[in-house]
């Protein structure tokens, strides 16, 4: 039985042995220097030029991190990732405020960033591009600034609609009969999803009623319940753009910059709802995190990573919409287009963000079916 | 625990114990209690005031309620058939004379390397609207609804196949452990089949059984992945909402309240069974047992019947693993419509998944965490086994049910309590801060495992006879000597599957590692979320099945290595 046992356990052991010896190897160099929590001397500012910036973002997939990590360290910043969720991103951060592991935060939306400025979690900078930026979009008192410019729209499959069969907005989607079950509907771990938040907040701020729960009158939450009501709830680990393609929800709410390369992937064009009243847009934004060892390369960065130049290229790589004016100018033709045809919908976002846990919750007791 | 009870171990004595119980005590205060509790400060204390609101809310939520229901119901159901299935399995397996039974062992086994999301798209290959069986059926019957695979009884299938792995494991390892001298003589004296199953089989699986029902009922309660793929609007369970509010500021008072109501349902179930647990005496009777010889079912009808429905499980559980192996070599549209052609066979997901700068460092960074994980709580959890054992007073059973923590807070939650909790020094951890540093996933996944490596431990330590303990020490075996050689090898078996077991569990894990990993450690779990959710420039469906079959490939190298050459000894 001795025997056996060691037979057994010997090779488990080296295994792990061996991989945790290979994994410290790789990084052993780097530990000591790249953890900015356990080195205790980090204040020296010749050690926090050296030390990798660590970004917390929502905005790292489709290659957007690698190409990002990349073009940073031609210029000298070293950087470390941490990728998810938006949701679970602005909760690690909250979290953490104690304690940040975080640098410099970007991607998200206003709504996060005026909680974390509320939360007093983040650094007051000014960066060099700042009054690129058109009035409104950044953070008055230059805690946060705007980097990219996501339009919340209504989309269809244009084979099986064009702009006068389409709905016109968003009510008609559960007060048209034909539109029935044939929208994309949020399933309860959607709701803390940016693009389902705007879409839910695009439609409740036409129905603001101080005397109302949460703000909002009855009738607005009749609204609410209807849209919830008559949509689609797909299964878990279904697409709503392929679902979109295969005609089985031909409509559904989807960020702009995520349109372009779903057309090419599924090779169905999207129309693009435009309601008279505009459609909700929300601002990923640039921000330091306050207690940042790194204070100077983060400034550094920040003022790097949002400058026109930078953004120009960001947005052709990735179709964003970029927040800096002089990036928009080169970007390319179909977002400025795009830009230019859909209207802002006026949404006071402090409103939004003083509810809207409020609403997601109420959505999920009481009126998801 | 105060320090006089403490005392009392030394006057009882050896200064290991007490040694080993400040440790013990020491960990639950710093693990499992300390943080939890100021997660729960945080989450119920709101200005200074706490608040029944979140119950009120509850309550009045009709939506909350019925998934709550759901919920009950899907685990109740699931103790019955699960327990049938798993039984089934193990006797065909262990007990009767079934041609080809190695062959059916390997398909058995699949749920050990294959579960959650994964499995449960495998079984939309076969009964999904686009599936073999629902097309098969529907050529056959022009009016077969497409979309019959569906609510409740869909779910239940799916939970039912899918939850057999502990009973492959410990179940077996329990039905070995018959002495088959008293078999065979019961058998001399004239019991039939049927009556040596239910008085002398079936009493020595109880603790077993018990331990399993209790995980059953659980897994049902916490059922995610298949009522959010094939519930549908209709049965809707309650984890999907406790993991929403969870990750919601204003709603983590209610994922709190939902998580600690399931687990003290859990608890109930536990306290009752272990009441049961403690009348009875499941140790067989001899001391030098004899190995069971498979027994030949004597009825040809009865004997037909069960090699049928052993088959048909075998095509039930094999399938499924099959299908996500073959589609994951294909592309979007195949596994969106289920077809399988020539033309859209490709290799190009696996190319990329190993072509990638760093494509191969979050499989060793979540290989060691898994695996440091699962021999840390296996190690811990033997220890307190093994004092739960030999000592029940009201320490052990404090001890005992501070170990079960766990199972009334979601990962997130724990995860949460963690952060917030050691982000300044505490003396209770010499003044260190865990935040941001890595050790403290590798606690969490410890802390997460602690429950279910527990109860199967414990169950396992039933089957050690005192008096062979007993026997070693009047010997003059020493403590250790004795647990090494005495009882470790009769726990072995089952040790050895829990370590398997949890190093699987934590290879792919998003929920509780988003919030606690180190930036320059991506594990597997987020890598993985990162490339099959938000992406578009890659296929990231036939990604996600390409993902799924490596964990495959890595869990049953895991299982060959620590268990599978020991079961062919």
């Amino acid at each position: 039985m001795k025997i056996k046992l060691k037979r057994i356990l010997l090779p488990l052991l080296g295994i792990a042995l061996a991989s945790s010896l290979a994994a410290c190897g790789n990084n052993a160099s780097t530990t000591n220097a790249a953890d900015p929590v356990n080195s205790t001397n980090s204040a020296k500012p010749t050690n926090s030029a050296k030390s990798p910036l660590v970004i917390y973002t929502n905005s790292a997939s489709d290659g957007r991190g690698d190409w990002l990590k990349e073009k940073a360290k031609e210029q000298g910043f070293e950087l470390q990732i941490v990728e998810g969720g938006g949701g679970d991103i602005a909760n690690r951060l909250i979290a953490e405020k104690n304690k940040p592991v975080a640098d410099v935060i970007y991607g998200l939306s206003t709504m996060n960033y005026e909680e974390f400025k509320a939360q007093d979690m983040l650094e007051q900078y000014k960066p060099a591009w700042a009054d690129e930026v058109s009035d409104g979009l950044s953070d008055k008192d230059d805690y946060f600034h705007a980097l990219v410019k996501q339009a919340i729209l209504m989309i269809y499959n244009s084979t099986m609609y064009d702009e006068n069969t389409a709905p016109k907005d968003w009510p008609d989607l559960w007060n048209d009969e034909q539109f029935h079950n044939k929208y994309d509907a949020p399933r309860t771990g959607d709701l803390g999803g940016g693009t389902v938040q705007a879409t839910l907040a695009g439609i409740l701020v036409r129905y603001q009623d101080p005397n109302g729960e949460y703000g909002i009158s009855q009738e607005g939450w009749d609204a609410m319940k209807n849209y919830l009501k008559f949509g689609f709830y797909k299964a878990e680990g279904e697409d709503f753009y392929a679902n979109l393609a295969s005609e089985k929800t031909p409509l559904g709410p989807m960020f702009s910059s995520g349109i372009a390369s779903r057309e090419q992937q599924y090779g169905v064009k999207a129309g693009i709802v435009k309601p008279e009243i505009g459609v909700p847009f929300i601002v990923e934004q640039a921000a330091i995190v306050k207690g940042t060892k790194n204070l100077d390369s983060a400034k550094a960065f920040v003022d790097w990573f949002g400058s026109a130049e930078v953004q120009t290229e960001w947005s052709k790589q990735f179709s964003s919409m970029p927040a800096n004016n002089k990036a928009l100018e080169n970007a390319a033709q179909d977002i400025k287009d795009l830009e230019a045809s859909v209207k802002q919908q006026d949404i006071d976002w402090a409103f939004v963000n003083k509810n809207i846990n409020n609403w997601v919750e109420k959505i999920q007791l009481e009126l998801l079916p | 625990m105060t320090m006089e009870r403490i005392r009392k171990y030394v006057t009882l004595g050896n200064i290991i114990g007490l040694i080993i119980g400040l440790f013990l005590t020491w960990f639950v205060v710093a693990f499992l209690v300390y943080p939890n509790l100021n997660l729960l400060k945080a989450v119920f204390w709101v200005n200074g005031t706490f608040s029944i609101e979140p119950i009120q809310k509850l309550l009045h939520s009709t939506r909350a309620l019925k998934s709550l229901l759901n919920s009950f119901i899907l685990a109740v159901s699931m103790v019955v058939t699960v327990n049938i299935i798993g039984i089934f399995l193990v006797f065909v397996n262990e007990y009767f004379d079934i041609k080809g039974s190695r062959l059916l062992r390997i398909g058995y086994y699949t749920t050990l390397v294959y579960s959650g999301i994964v499995l449960v798209s495998g079984y939309k290959f076969l009964y999904g609207e686009q599936g073999f069986i629902t097309k098969f059926l529907s050529n056959m019957f022009p009016f077969f609804p497409a979309g019959w695979f569906h609510g409740y009884w869909a779910v239940i299938f799916v939970m039912t196949f899918a939850c057999t792995s502990n009973h492959v494991l410990f179940l077996t390892n329990a039905i070995r452990k018959i002495d088959f001298q008293t078999v065979e003589a019961a058998r001399n004296m004239g019991a039939s089949s049927f009556y040596i199953l239910r008085r002398v089989v079936l009493p020595v699986l109880q603790p077993t059984l018990f331990a399993i029902t209790i995980l059953l009922f659980l897994t049902g309660l916490g059922a995610t992945s298949a009522p959010l793929i094939v519930g549908g609007t209709e049965f809707q369970t309650i984890t999907p909402m406790i993991l929403a509010f969870s990750k919601s500021p204003t709603s983590r008072d209610m994922a709190a309240v939902l998580a600690i109501f399931l687990g003290a349902a859990t608890l109930i179930l536990l306290i009752f069974l272990r009441k049961i647990e403690k009348k009875g005496n499941y140790i067989s009777v001899s001391k030098v047992k004899s190995e069971i010889q498979k027994q030949k079912i004597g009825n040809k009808w009865l004997n037909a019947l069960v090699h049928v429905l052993a088959y048909l499980l075998f095509i039930v559980y094999a399938l499924p693993v099959l299908l996500t192996i073959t589609f994951s070599f294909t592309d979007a549209y195949s596994i969106s419509t289920s077809t399988l052609s020539w033309s859209h066979f490709t290799i190009a997901n696996y190319r990329m998944l190993f072509t990638e700068a760093d494509a191969y460092q979050p499989y060793i960074i979540s290989i060691v965490y898994s695996a440091a994980a699962a021999i840390l709580v296996v190690a811990l959890s033997l220890t307190v086994s093994r004092f739960l054992h030999k000592y029940s007073n009201i320490c052990t059973t404090a001890l005992e049910y501070a170990m079960l923590i766990p199972w009334l807070l979601p990962s997130t939650l724990i995860a949460l309590g963690l952060i917030i909790t050691y982000d300044t020094p505490r003396w209770i951890l010499a003044n260190n801060v865990l935040t941001g540093t890595m050790w403290i996933l590798m606690i969490a996944y410890v802390i997460v495992l602690i429950p279910f490596t527990l109860r199967m431990l414990r169950a396992a330590f039933f089957a050690v006879d005192s008096s062979l303990e007993d026997a070693a020490k009047s010997l003059g075996a020493s403590t250790f000597y004795t647990f090494r050689r005495v009882i470790l090898p009769i726990v072995l078996p089952s040790t050895l599957a829990i370590l398997a077991l949890n190093f699987n569990s934590h290879l792919a894990d998003y929920d509780l590692t988003i919030f606690l990993y180190h930036p320059l450690f991506k594990p597997l779990g987020i890598a993985i979320q990162n490339a099959t959710s938000g992406q578009t420039t890659a296929d990231t469906q036939a990604l996600g099945l390409v993902y799924s079959v490596v964990l495959m490939v890595i869990s049953t190298v895991t299982l060959y290595l620590v268990y599978g050459r020991k079961s062919k000894a």
